[in-house]
């Protein structure tokens, strides 16, 4: 199941993406395998054309990560047992 | 500010749970959700980071209007962690145009059910912030009990993604090339015909914000 991506451009990358990563993460990822180069490719691809499609909609990634960057709000390893 | 929080518990195990978070949109308990776009992501020490910027449309009863206008579409940042050794997943959104005025920072966590561990206990909370419009407290008031109304969508979405993913799985063959070939099959069909759906949704939308502007 897909969404749109912000660029209509990106959609079909997206999809192709996303397949990949459903794949990656169920069957690899949660059954300890982290290696993630499988969807490596696709992926950059599809990061090519969201931040450019980012950039053509004014909407900035280093603000998008500004907000949550250096804050409390950055991701974090949860505690691991 | 508002401070809302909640719990709720899945009859399915967290690894269900977990592959049904990445693909709850697009369904129908969330039509509000229109886009979701990676930014970035990468496995660090065998956990995987993901930053990823949600994009949906907000409608507002008529007496808002003048203030934010009728509909708009609004832009949030999601930052999130999986363990799949300790069996977490949290994710914490922020939103990032609402556009300047109003802030809803909002956690959700699963994990697994502290005395049944074949289950997933979901925790949420959402911190409602509003700065520089008239009416705070009817908007926070309003906001909250949006949240509130949309965390039970939330988890009816859940739900309908799990059995969905579950119908696929029964009806596969077990080689994961088949798996790969027949998902995408299935996507191209749920994508297309969302996809008409999010354009009837967006046509909507635009016809609606010129009306008001």
């Amino acid at each position: 199941m897909n969404m749109n991506s912000i660029g209509e451009a990106c959609n079909d990358l997206k999809k192709e993406y996303d397949a990949c990563f459903n794949l990656w993460f169920s069957e690899h990822f949660l059954k300890g395998n982290t290696n993630d180069s499988m969807c490596a490719p696709l992926f950059r691809v599809y990061q090519q054309c969201v931040k450019k499609a980012m950039k053509d909609q004014k909407l900035d990634v280093e603000e998008v990560s500004k907000d949550v960057l250096g804050t409390d709000k950055e991701k974090k390893e949860p505690q691991s047992s | 500010m508002k401070i809302w929080t909640s719990e709720h518990t899945f009859n399915h195990p967290w690894e269900t749970v977990a592959t049904a978070a990445w693909r709850k949109y697009p369904n129908p308990h969330n039509p509000a959700v229109i886009g979701t776009d990676v930014i970035e992501r990468r496995v660090v020490d065998g956990v995987l980071h993901t930053h990823r910027l949600v994009s949906s449309i907000w409608y507002f009863p008529r007496w808002a209007q003048a203030l934010i206008g009728s509909a708009k579409v609004c832009y949030a940042s999601e930052q999130s962690v999986v363990n799949p050794v300790s069996r977490h997943m949290v994710l914490k959104t922020i939103n990032l145009t609402f556009c300047r005025h109003i802030a809803v920072d909002e956690t959700l966590r699963y994990t697994p059910h502290p005395t049944d561990p074949s289950k997933t206990l979901l925790t949420q909370e959402a911190v409602v912030t509003v700065q520089g419009v008239p009416l705070t407290n009817y908007m926070e008031e309003m906001l909250t009990s949006r949240i509130s109304n949309n965390a039970g969508k939330g988890r009816q979405a859940m739900e309908w993604v799990i059995n969905r993913i579950n119908d696929e799985v029964k009806g596969l063959t077990k080689s994961t090339d088949e798996i790969f070939n027949h998902t995408k099959k299935s996507l191209d069909d749920i994508a297309s015909s969302a996809k008409k759906s999010m354009d009837d949704i967006s046509q909507k939308a635009k016809k609606e914000s010129r009306r008001y502007t």
